[in-house]
């Protein structure tokens, strides 16, 4: 007589538990592999994505890794705007000035890079961002590197026709970019988003932050 | 040319809420408004002026749009 109807529902159930493990650390194993490919992705992107060349409002040269470790609150506009851009600076600043009153969180550095390179040079950046906030950092460059700094965060912007007074609109694309402090594109906010709607995104970010940098 | 400063950009809307203001009350009749429209030229860059008239009328047909000011087309209608 073959193995008892115990012994054989006894090996069943092993080699079942067996079956089981496997498949459970296969699983493990290529969510692992999964999240390590993700890690990577995410690093190549933080060090080789949105990069840019340009020069601050005090002729200093700045790169995407000068903001290594700091959230960053970027917008795109020119100084010759007419209510677009300094009321989404102001309400890009109010989020910058409430985040800095809560010790608790990091401090947000805040980015306005011109789309209008030709006329929006070192001192008239100077001119402009100081009337913001006191860390509001302005930059700009070539037309060149302003280009490439906007294609890199897919800004559209285009100058309109000149009047007499060679004055002339530039028409953009309106968003602010969070970058966390890998450099890596976070979220962004467009018209409708209150400073209130964004300081509580930005806190939920800041609390859910991971480097993956070495 | 300089970019107005702060100073000067909060003086040009000014003079633009006044006027648009002026033009509310007056059911859009420009000319019993053309002293604030003066002003409103005089407190703005050129090219402001020109974006800022855009921008009424832009938020006029906005403003109509949204009261369903508008009837649907008589193709619309009838397809």
């Amino acid at each position: 007589q073959g193995p008892g109807l115990r012994t054989r529902l006894l090996i069943t159930a092993l080699f079942g538990a067996g079956l089981g493990w496997a498949w459970l650390a296969a699983r493990a194993e290529k969510e692992q592999w999964r999240q390590q490919q993700r890690t990577e992705a995410l690093r190549q992107a933080a060090v080789g994505q949105g990069d840019f060349s340009l020069l601050d409002h005090k002729g200093q040269p700045r790169c995407k890794a000068d903001f290594r470790g700091q959230w960053v609150l970027m917008y795109f506009g020119f100084t010759h705007c007419p209510d677009i851009c300094p009321d989404e600076l102001e309400k890009l600043v109010q989020v910058v000035r409430k985040l800095e009153a809560e010790p608790d969180l990091p401090l947000v550095q805040p980015v306005f890079i011109t789309v209008d390179p030709e006329r929006d040079d070192v001192a008239a950046m100077a001119r402009y961002v100081q009337e913001f906030h006191p860390r509001l950092l302005g930059l700009t460059g070539s037309t060149e590197q302003v280009a490439h700094a906007s294609r890199n965060y897919r800004v559209y912007y285009s100058a309109g026709p000149k009047d007499e007074d060679q004055d002339y609109i530039v028409d953009h694309s309106i968003a602010i970019y969070l970058l966390n402090p890998d450099g890596l594109f976070t979220d962004y906010y467009g018209r409708s988003r209150s400073a209130e709607q964004i300081v509580e995104s930005i806190r939920r970010h800041i609390a859910a932050f991971h480097s993956v940098l070495p | 040319m300089a970019a107005p400063s702060m100073k000067e950009r909060q003086a040009c809307w000014g003079a633009r809420d006044l006027y648009w203001r002026c033009l509310d009350d007056n059911a859009e009749d420009a000319a019993r408004c053309q002293k604030l429209r003066s002003s409103f030229e005089a407190s703005c860059p050129q090219q402001w002026i020109k974006y800022f008239d855009k921008r009424r009328d832009y938020l006029k047909f906005k403003e109509k749009f949204e009261a369903g000011g508008f009837q649907s087309s008589q193709s619309t209608e009838n397809s």
